[in-house]
């Protein structure tokens, strides 16, 4: 069989809904509305730790335009990853300000607010365990006291007390790295705030009950997800749920989890109407399952000629009240902390810790853009120890071809050294902006970073037309991020020699598509690409065969082009597709092919990594990031004056779709980088509760970002690609963070570096972050046991 | 919807818990400040003389429903105004200047980073009120004062600006480019003589402390000097203990004091840069 | 009480509460959900319309003192389905993803490039300063924006 070119699959696509998102006419989730519809609101505690008393919906019960009010004993369920440690609503215990306590359904949303305000709840306040430091005091209260009573989903991780999981990494002997007398040992500790996802959309839902069975169309990434946990929460079986998802505005990651669905669901069951449940600014401001806080101490031996002969890291990440996505994100430390360089010797602890504060989740990147901002600053500051210039550092310590990672995993392919070149071209071709500057002060830095593709299962269908259009059937969403009316018609069509205009793509809904692991993790073009290239190529088999007897040729000599069966090198030869699928419709019945796709599965070293999820990278991506800053001495204003990218694509099916995804997700980072920060008060609440103080990149705060697409790099992707959406925004705050320091000469220890954080660092009245809580002995720091045998000290 | 200032007036005595209601772009925002619902509003807009900007030899008269935008346009190129066209074109955003009026954002006394208080203030400007007293006119900084004490049915009418031969400049410190309120503000109107010496100066702080003052510390220093920028940043240095920051979400208190060095120094510069 | 609105050419009486925002009667009365309601606060500008012809955040707006006022929304901006030249040149440029920020910038612009056709870029991203876009980065859509003043 003819393989198709796949030089022909690269093209600008436009983008099929852009038109009517221009015309206002795109209904999402929160512009959905259906007749006899309800309006939901939910009641939330207003301190972090209680214990609950009572709680009388009596009053509520009896207000005007009241229809439903669902509480505990509504959902059964618990839910999480890793571990089965939240309940939707909390039943004896407050564990965070914000937590639901009940949700009412009523005519109006003002009404179902009123309502709430009526339910009366006594509570027994607790002392809240704020921060990281408290929850791992030795006499610190436990945010969960019947942690060992919870359902464990995924086992290998160590826990205890208020360590929610713990994932080590245990590679070489790092005593005797150190204990060498040719090193110089650098020890950096960091910390970071957390980020607030800000998509546009709020996390809504409209939930109705039909037929003994939920229907909930969403706001999500993943409709599996929500259906299954929905399910699990609610206590029915999964198969009960429905989920569908219109356009989502926005998710970056955010919406990657189950979160208020199963509310609206109750509500409907119990009102017997739809039930629309959106959340407010406000509640998106203050319970948004954020990028989360971490601490981190790091430490290398390194020689004078710039080896990491050993390397020990602590890392603690806040979950907040509950496990969630920061019990799976344990595991990504040690591909991006310790990633990118090569290690003669590792010991790696990342540990989730509960507090009383807001859930945190997933947010594009996830730890990868703190860990990747501690691991570039580290380095910063082992290059000065060692007198070593950083660019040349950097060069002769990346990862490349046969390299070891941190679990033992073999890296394939020389592609972060050739990615550097690249940059140092970039950079050769434009001027440095540093005349810019003025009187401020003038850095530059250039960093790498290394992130993965999530892969995980995908399904798809592809129903062939008699009009010779393919209708494509996948449980995948689309986000604005393209892939869904982008990549994928363009990979069927490809498959079919069709225009990508011919593939139909139906909208996600668990009772069409089967199992997805959703949006996220830069998989979509990869997994649903995946699946539905194989469910394409038994389409592609079934047409070709059926052909072969149309016209009597064999099908190795046919090829599917222009919409046409044609007989290899034949312009314009044998028969439209369309016809043939009408012929086969009569012969032997509608042309449908499906495909599946799971991870492969990649080696890592055994035995020394525990608690991860994934031991290894399936696909590794890198990327290269350069920034020019200028530094306001008055003021502490950072200004970015440059910015350049060269990105690890694989293959980029869609150039201009990447630069928006690339420009986008550089722009969210220096939001991170320099802007954005969510501090809890006194009272566990996060401060900032509106976007007037929670500052998200306006027009005038980013530059345009200079792009170069690095292709060729290994991937099991479908023709050779990679996703490119995630990744934009690993490497952000590490450049930002080392060209300030680069300015300044100050040791930059924490993100984000807004102007009171920069003068401060300037004026010397910043504190130095210590982080105590850490011991220095990195067995102090694990639940893990230290080898009974004592490690020889040479 | 009031159609007069008597209506008006008589509509704010009768309800003690009714509330003037001009541009909105504050009051609408009370559920998201966790106030109470407002239950009664007097509309300001359609009152034909609280939209009137007059500008004469002698003064400029701003009626107090003119917004942010309206004000941009009406006193560009208004010889003493450039640091109000400032002040009043970076406040907040396009949109929101479209509907903020000058009356409501000196009202709003819950709110320290007004961008056009500490301008008027520096540009010697008064207030009008009208009452069911009858009318008053006071200096913007008293009124200032007396905002959050004011007697129901008391309503800003409008804002006069003296005219003399100034020049002024009005530096603000948002934390991103544009598009926040600003952490602190400088604005400063002087009269200079021929020779650049500063004959008159006035220097109001804004968004420090909660309610804009002026710098009389500076403004002696900067008496009988030429004015000079960097000069102006070292005497301001000099001179910044006296005000106490205040603690926000958005930034510290030191760091609103910290940075009035360079404010005065970009005011400075504004002012040497108008016409 | 009853208003009297010309919402996008057509006669809408609401009675709503005088302080009912008027993004809520586009939304909820006329289903025009082009508008969104994202911050409720004057700061994203995902809500802006016209309100005599000048931009407007619609969340900040009460509907009570409309009587009279005329309101275009984003759906009036392609005259009878026909995209308007700003809509076209995004389109072109393939500037969209997740698509919520684009009805409040397409009114922010429109009414820009109004009173300043032959803007600058600096000029076209401090007009955008009141609009939040989450996935783009603004900078491609400044990118198509400056295509069309030069266009013109």
């Amino acid at each position: 069989m003819a393989i198709a070119d796949p030089a022909n699959v690269t093209m600008d696509l436009p983008r099929r809904d852009a038109r009517d998102k221009l015309l206002g006419r795109t209904r999402y989730t929160v512009d959905q509305s259906l007749p006899r519809m309800l309006h939901a609101a939910v009641l939330r505690s207003e301190v972090a730790s209680a214990r609950i008393v009572r709680i009388d919906t009596s009053r509520a019960t009896k207000m005007p335009g009241v229809r439903a009010i669902a509480l505990a004993e509504d959902a059964p369920g618990m839910h999480g990853i890793g571990i089965a440690d939240h309940p939707l609503f909390a039943y004896d215990v407050i564990r965070f300000h914000g937590e639901q306590i009940a949700a009412v359904a009523a005519d109006t949303y003002e009404q179902a607010q009123a309502a709430v305000r009526a339910i009366e709840v006594e509570l027994e306040p607790l002392d809240p365990v704020l921060t990281m430091a408290e929850a791992l005091a030795p006499d610190a209260r436990l945010v969960h006291p019947d942690w060992k009573s919870y359902e464990i989903l995924f086992e290998g991780g160590a826990r205890g007390g208020n360590v929610a999981w713990e994932a080590t990494v245990v590679r070489g002997d790092t005593e005797k790295a150190f204990a060498r007398e040719d090193v110089i040992v650098v020890e950096s500790c960091f910390r970071v705030g957390r980020q607030n996802h800000v998509s546009l959309e709020p996390r809504a839902a409209v939930a109705s009950y039909e037929d003994g069975r939920y229907h909930i169309e969403t706001s999500t990434q993943a409709p599996w997800t929500v259906r299954n946990q929905t399910a699990k929460l609610l206590g029915v079986p999964p198969s009960q749920v429905r989920v569908t998802v219109p356009p989502v505005g926005g998710g970056f990651g955010q919406k990657f989890d189950c979160t208020l669905e199963p509310y609206a669901a109750i509500l409907a069951r119990k009102s017997g109407r739809p039930v629309r449940l959106v959340y407010s600014r406000q509640e998106e401001m203050l319970t948004c399952l954020c990028r989360e806080n971490a601490e981190i101490k790091i430490r290398s031996a390194v020689t004078r000629d710039g080896e990491i002969v050993g390397r020990e890291a602590v890392v603690l990440m806040d979950c907040g009240a509950y496990g969630g996505e920061q019990i799976f994100l344990t595991t990504m430390t040690a591909h991006t902390l310790m990633g990118n360089y090569r290690l003669g010797s590792v010991k790696l602890a990342s540990r989730a810790i509960y507090t009383n504060t807001a859930p945190n989740g997933a947010f594009r990147a996830c730890n990868g853009v703190y860990n990747t901002f501690a691991l570039k600053r580290h380095t910063d500051e082992i290059c000065e120890a060692v007198g070593m210039d950083p660019l040349e550092f950097r060069r002769r310590n990346v990862l490349g071809d046969g390299d070891l990672g941190a679990t033992g995993q073999v890296f394939e392919g020389e592609v972060l050294g050739p990615m550097l070149d690249r940059m140092a071209s970039l950079r050769d071709k434009s001027p440095s902006l540093e005349h810019r500057a003025g009187n401020r002060l003038y850095g530059r830095a250039t960093v790498v970073g290394t992130w993965f593709i999530f892969v995980g299962p995908s399904t798809a269908t592809i129903n062939l037309n008699a009009d010779g259009t393919a209708t494509l059937v996948t449980a995948g969403v689309e986000i604005g991020q393209g892939t869904m009316v982008q990549a994928m018609p363009q990979i069927v069509a490809h498959e079919l020699g069709l225009h990508p205009d011919d593939v139909i793509v139906r909208t996600a809904d668990t009772d069409a598509a089967g199992l997805d692991l959703g949006v996220g993790g830069g998989r979509t073009t990869v997994s649903v690409g995946a699946a539905s290239r194989a469910a394409a190529e038994e389409v592609r088999n079934k047409i070709l065969k059926a052909a072969s007897e149309l016209l009597q040729v064999a099908p190795e000599k046919l090829v599917l082009r222009n919409r046409r069966v044609e007989i290899a090198g034949v312009e314009g030869s044998g028969m439209t597709i369309a016809s043939v699928v009408q012929h086969a419709q009569r012969a032997t019945g509608p042309v449908v092919g499906s495909g599946s796709f799971t991870n492969p599965g990649v080696a890592s070293m055994p035995g020394c990594a525990a608690g991860h999820f994934i031991d290894a990278l399936e696909i590794p991506v890198f990327s290269v990031h350069d920034c020019e800053v200028a530094v306001d001495p008055d003021t502490g204003h950072v200004e970015v004056l440059s910015y350049k990218v060269v990105q690890d694509v694989g293959r980029a099916l869609n150039p201009r779709a990447i630069y928006g995804q690339i420009q986008g997700g550089v722009t969210q980072g220096l939001g991170y980088a320099l802007h954005e920060e969510l501090t809890i008060g006194e009272n566990g609440c996060i401060r900032q509760s509106s976007l007037e103080t929670y500052r998200v990149p306006l027009a005038l705060d980013t530059v345009p970002v200079q792009i170069d697409l690095y292709e060729g790099a290994p991937s099991i992707g479908p023709l050779g690609t990679k996703g490119a959406g995630e990744v934009p925004i690993l490497n952000v705050a590490a450049a930002v963070a080392c060209a300030v320091a680069n300015a300044t000469g100050r040791r930059v220890q924490q993100t984000p570096l807004t102007p009171p954080r920069v003068l401060g660092l300037l004026l010397g009245r910043e504190p130095a972050i210590e982080l105590p809580h850490i011991a220095d002995d990195w067995w102090e720091n694990v639940l893990m046991k230290r080898p009974s045998i004592p490690v020889r000290r040479s | 919807m009031a159609r007069s200032i008597d209506d008006a007036v008589a509509a704010l005595a009768d309800r003690a818990d009714a509330t003037a209601l001009a541009g909105g772009t504050w009051i609408m925002r009370a559920p998201i400040r966790r106030e109470p619902p407002i239950r009664f509003c007097v509309g300001l807009t359609r009152i034909p003389e609280l939209n009137a900007v007059d500008i004469s030899a002698s003064e400029i008269r701003i009626g107090a429903c003119v917004t942010h935008a309206r004000l941009v346009s009406a006193l560009a190129g208004v010889r003493g105004c450039e640091g109000l066209v400032t002040a009043a074109g970076s406040a907040a955003n396009p949109a929101v200047r479209q509907m903020a009026t000058i009356g409501g954002n000196l009202c709003a006394s819950a709110f320290p980073a007004s961008d056009l208080a500490p301008s008027l203030l520096s540009l010697d400007a008064e207030v009008e009120l009208s009452g069911p007293g009858g009318d008053e006119r006071l200096p913007v900084g008293r009124f200032l004062e007396r905002r959050g004490s004011l007697e129901p049915g008391i309503l800003l009418t409008a804002v006069v600006i003296p005219r003399r031969a100034l020049k002024s400049g009005h530096a603000r410190l948002p934390l991103r480019k544009a598009g926040d309120y600003p952490v602190a503000i400088v604005s400063m109107t002087a009269e200079l003589r021929g020779d650049g010496a500063v004959e008159d100066i006035r220097v109001t702080v804004g968004s420090v402390e909660a309610s804009p003052r002026r710098w009389t510390q500076l403004e002696q220093a900067l008496l009988g000097r030429r004015l000079d920028p960097n000069g102006a940043y070292d005497l301001a240095q000099a001179e910044a203990h006296i005000f106490t920051g205040r603690d926000g979400v958005d930034a510290p208190g030191w760091y609103r004091v910290q940075v009035l060095p360079a404010l005065a120094r970009r005011a400075a510069q504004a002012v040497l840069a108008g016409p | 009480m009853a208003t009297n609105i010309l919402i996008n050419g057509e006669a809408h009486v609401s009675t709503r509460e005088p302080m009912t925002p008027l993004l809520d009667v586009l939304r909820e009365e006329l289903f025009l959900t082009g508008a969104k309601s994202v911050c409720r606060e004057g700061i994203c500008g995902a809500c802006i319309v016209h309100l005599d012809g000048q931009p407007v955040v619609s969340c900040l707006v009460p509907v009570g003192t409309l009587e009279g006022r005329e309101v275009r929304t984003v759906e009036s901006l392609a005259a009878e389905g026909e995209p308007s030249p700003l809509q076209q040149v995004m389109e072109e440029h393939d500037v969209v993803q997740c698509g919520m920020c684009f009805p409040g910038i397409l009114m922010t612009l429109t009414s820009f490039f109004r009173e300043r056709p032959d803007a600058g870029r600096d000029e076209v991203k401090a007009a955008l300063v009141g609009n939040i876009c989450r996935c783009t980065g603004y900078e491609r859509i400044v990118d198509a924006a400056i295509a069309l003043a030069k266009r013109s």
